[in-house]
């Protein structure tokens, strides 16, 4: 019984993991359809095609970097926007990916938010490494404090070591709580319409305020359906 | 304290009731009952004996205006009688001269219905002073409208003035205000005193102050349109009659007469033409004044879909706010974007300045090789014609998008400089890399976070061991109960072991050696001086239960015994055992 319930294990692994790889095989193809089509100038048509990868499920920083590119050339500023965003939240340090979107987000007319210097610093990471880094620093704050209960003698030796780590473990994870915020609230829009009328109020009636156009960041300070 | 604040609240209640009860009257009143033009005057409601909770309604009086601006109430005690009315305050304003009537006000108080009499009050017109009376001397204050031309086109921006003339004997004036404009057929901007413009000027026999307001005005539709007349208020400081002492000190603490006068100026009719139909170029937007335009595009080189920007000054004089670039149709082969505006005004009025137009574009095919000239027409209303400016051809290089080499980023960093923008974006990823589902961050998956809890859990541990271990080091009692627990643990053990062996000397050389180690660590003495005597005379035994006192007793005897007749059988032994189990668990609840 036991073996039969082994060998029901493997199969189902085996049949995932060919799954994943068929999966990733054919997205593998479509990128590359996707690059012709950008190739040849059909950059409406390469941005569907890359927008179709992405509806598989699967994505890359380079997919998602491309896609952002496709969209520009397509005239369509808010998409490539969200696209190089989405991207850099993958890889937030590649330096092809920033010079495009500062490239785009300069195209852009009109009001739009401009992350802060801190803002930009913090989105330098990706919330997976800012995740492990403020582990790290947890793990090693709280095993030196568990060394100096087990070995008291080394506390003295291990004091500066325990600040630092300290320090380290709250402004990393005030960093991490900022990351999450923005990551699980979604706090920045983009626009990808041509002009979006902003009103004072959750109305439609509501006094227009101003008008932003397609690409413009905008802060997102409620949500109302 | 408290009790004087119940009889002051039975009094009040007591006046208010016995106000409630007195009849309810009702009266409307004007303080002054004729008024120029411009003025305002103030209709006062008044209720006495009654309360109502909101003002009374005003019925809608053609040529008259009415402003609440509050109410005011008043209450007297004063001889035991009590009195209490509410005023609602109105200012009124006319719109023209004229007799006009303030009907019966009716109010609702309580079921009971209150009228008040009919009010009627006298607007006279305000007319400008004569020539004659201007030139006598005779007046204070007067204003004169003037508009610099009979005729203008429509969308002309043109700036008129309004001068104010104070006498020369007018200290000073305050409260100044437009109680009247008609611009009919205009759109009127703010008035403003033209800075650094006032001057003294002869007229007749007295010298007036000249002040300059200038009023912007737009011709908004054709037609014969009639300016003013402007009128306005203003309080004039005169120096007061019979007045001594110095007039500069008066002056300064403005101890002159006070005079409220109403100006008026002249009508001014102006001809407002419509533009012209006659040799209007298509691309016209409504543009109407004098301009100028210079045009600049870039980058001159591009692929397919790149941007383009075309940056666009129009300068002059005009209704600037107003201006837009056209659709330009020669453009087709361009994606257009929405241009933005950015206005630089060189008045106060907004009338002369640049506008900076900055618009993207795309060549949208390789076809094109040059940006067909940027057209902008406007109306000069000073010739009556119109005019068209043209931007010069910009020459393009439009390549594919695929044709063209595609630079890395390195190459773009070593040879351009590096203050000079980007002209593209880089071109796309030849790689897709790992391309993966998009997975749930570490912060989010339970396992991640079950983690974090290890090191807490370790630190908590650690922790309370090092609580443990400071307490044995610094509590020998301690460590003496926990050692001797020990013992006591493994010896009972050894005893079962040497009365299953039938090992009756050892036996009971181990019991007695516990029960010196056990009664030791409960008297805090060293356990070789525990003799059965410690029983009798230990003040801490006392607190021990008869039945471990008679245990410990016999377990002493049977040791003595057993030196004297050792031969015991296992069940014997097993036997002292138990009891020996029993009695150290007894002596083990003493208090110490």
């Amino acid at each position: 019984m036991k073996g039969i319930f082994s060998y029901l294990i493997c199969v189902v692994l085996v049949l995932l993991g060919g799954n994943t790889r068929s999966l990733a095989a054919d997205a593998g193809a479509d990128f590359a359809a996707a690059n012709k089509l950008y190739a040849e100038g059909k950059f409406a048509d390469a941005a569907t095609a890359y927008e179709n990868i992405l509806k598989t499920g699967v994505q890359s920083p380079a997919l998602l970097f491309n896609a952002g590119n496709a969209e520009f050339k397509a005239g369509r500023l808010g998409k490539a926007i969200a696209a190089y965003r989405q991207a850099g939240q993958l890889e937030p340090r590649d330096a092809e990916l920033n010079a495009n979107l500062a490239f785009v987000r300069n195209q852009v007319q009109g009001a739009t938010l401009r992350e802060s210097r801190w803002q930009n610093w913090v989105g330098s990471l990706t919330l997976n490494e800012g995740t492990l880094l403020a582990g790290v620093f947890f793990w090693a704050l709280f095993g030196l404090l568990t060394l100096r209960q087990i070995r008291p003698v080394l506390a003295p030796r291990l004091r500066r070591a325990t600040q630092l780590a300290a320090v380290a473990t709250i402004f990393s994870g005030a960093v991490l709580v900022l990351q999450a915020a923005n990551h699980f609230n979604g706090a920045i829009a983009v626009v990808t319409s041509a002009e979006t009328t902003a009103r004072s109020g959750p109305f439609d009636d509501a006094q227009s305020a101003f008008t932003a156009h397609d690409g413009a960041e905008l802060r997102v300070l409620d949500r109302h359906d | 304290m408290r009790f004087m604040f119940k009889i002051w609240f039975a009094l009040v209640a007591a006046t208010l009731l016995e106000g409630a009860a007195f009849a309810a009257t009702f009266t409307a009143s004007l303080d002054r009952d004729s008024m120029t033009l411009g003025e305002q005057v103030t209709l006062s409601l008044k209720f006495d004996g009654a309360q109502p909770q909101d003002a009374p309604g005003i019925p809608n009086i053609a040529g008259l205006q009415f402003q609440y601006v509050g109410p005011s109430s008043s209450f007297s005690f004063i001889n035991g009688e009590t009195k209490s009315s509410i005023t609602f305050n109105y200012i009124v304003t006319a719109q023209h001269d004229g007799e006009f009537t303030i009907p019966a006000l009716r109010a609702n108080i309580g079921g009971q219905q209150l009228d008040s009499p009919p009010l009627k009050i006298i607007v006279y017109k305000v007319t400008p002073p004569t020539t004659t009376a201007v030139n006598s001397g005779n007046e204070i204050a007067f204003m004169k409208f003037a508009f610099p031309k009979p005729k203008v086109y429509v969308g002309e921006p043109v700036v008129a003035q309004l001068k104010l003339y104070l006498r020369d004997d007018v200290q000073n004036i305050s409260g100044f205000q437009m109680t009247s404009s008609t611009t009919d057929g205009f759109s009127a901007g703010k008035t403003a005193e033209l800075s650094n413009q006032r001057r003294r000027v002869q007229i007749g026999n007295r010298v007036y102050t000249e002040i300059p307001l200038a009023m912007p005005l737009t011709a908004v539709r054709s037609g014969a349109f009639s300016l003013g007349p402007f009128t306005a208020s203003v309080v004039a400081i005169l120096p007061g009659q019979n007045q001594g002492g110095d007039p500069v000190f008066n002056q300064f603490f403005n101890r002159g007469e006070q005079k409220q006068l109403t100006l008026a100026t002249e009508v001014v009719n102006v001809q407002v033409l419509p533009l012209p139909e006659e040799n209007k170029p298509a691309d016209f937007s409504g543009a109407v004044g004098s301009f100028e335009m210079s045009a600049t595009a870039g980058p001159a080189k591009v692929t397919v879909g790149d941007p383009i920007t075309v940056r666009v000054q129009i300068s002059g004089r005009g209704a600037l706010d107003t201006v837009t670039l056209s659709t330009q149709d020669a453009w087709r082969d361009f994606k257009t974007y929405p241009p933005t505006a950015k206005l630089e005004t060189g008045d106060q009025f907004g009338f002369q300045g640049t506008k900076t137009f900055e618009q993207i574009i795309s060549p949208l095919n390789t076809d094109v090789h040059e940006l067909p000239p940027l057209a902008f027409s406007f109306f000069n209303p000073e010739d009556g014609r119109y005019h068209t400016l043209k931007s010069a051809v910009v020459p393009l290089t439009v390549q594919a998008a695929g044709a063209s080499p595609i630079p890395v980023m390195a190459g773009i960093k070593n040879s351009t400089p590096e203050n000079q923008p980007p002209q593209d974006i880089l071109p796309i990823k030849e790689k897709a890399g790992t391309l993966a589902p998009a997975g749930m961050p570490l912060i989010g998956r339970p396992v991640f976070l079950a983690a974090q809890v290890v090191p807490v859990l370790a630190f908590v541990a650690a922790f309370v061991w090092r609580r443990r271990t400071d307490n044995l080091a610094n509590n020998p009692r301690l460590r003496r109960r926990l050692a001797v627990a020990q013992l006591v643990a493994t010896g009972i053990t050894d005893l079962k072991k040497y009365a299953a062996a039938n090992q009756p000397d050892e036996f009971f050389a181990t019991l007695f050696r516990l029960l010196q180690e056990q009664l030791g660590e409960r008297l805090d003495c060293p356990a070789s001086a525990i003799t059965e005597n410690v029983i009798e005379e230990h003040p801490v035994l006392r607190g021990a239960s008869k039945a471990t006192l008679d245990g410990l007793r016999e377990l002493f005897q049977l040791c003595n015994q057993a030196r004297y007749a050792p031969v015991r059988g296992s069940s014997e032994l097993n036997s002292v055992a138990m009891q020996f189990e029993k009695t150290i668990g007894g002596l083990q609840e003493v208090k110490s």
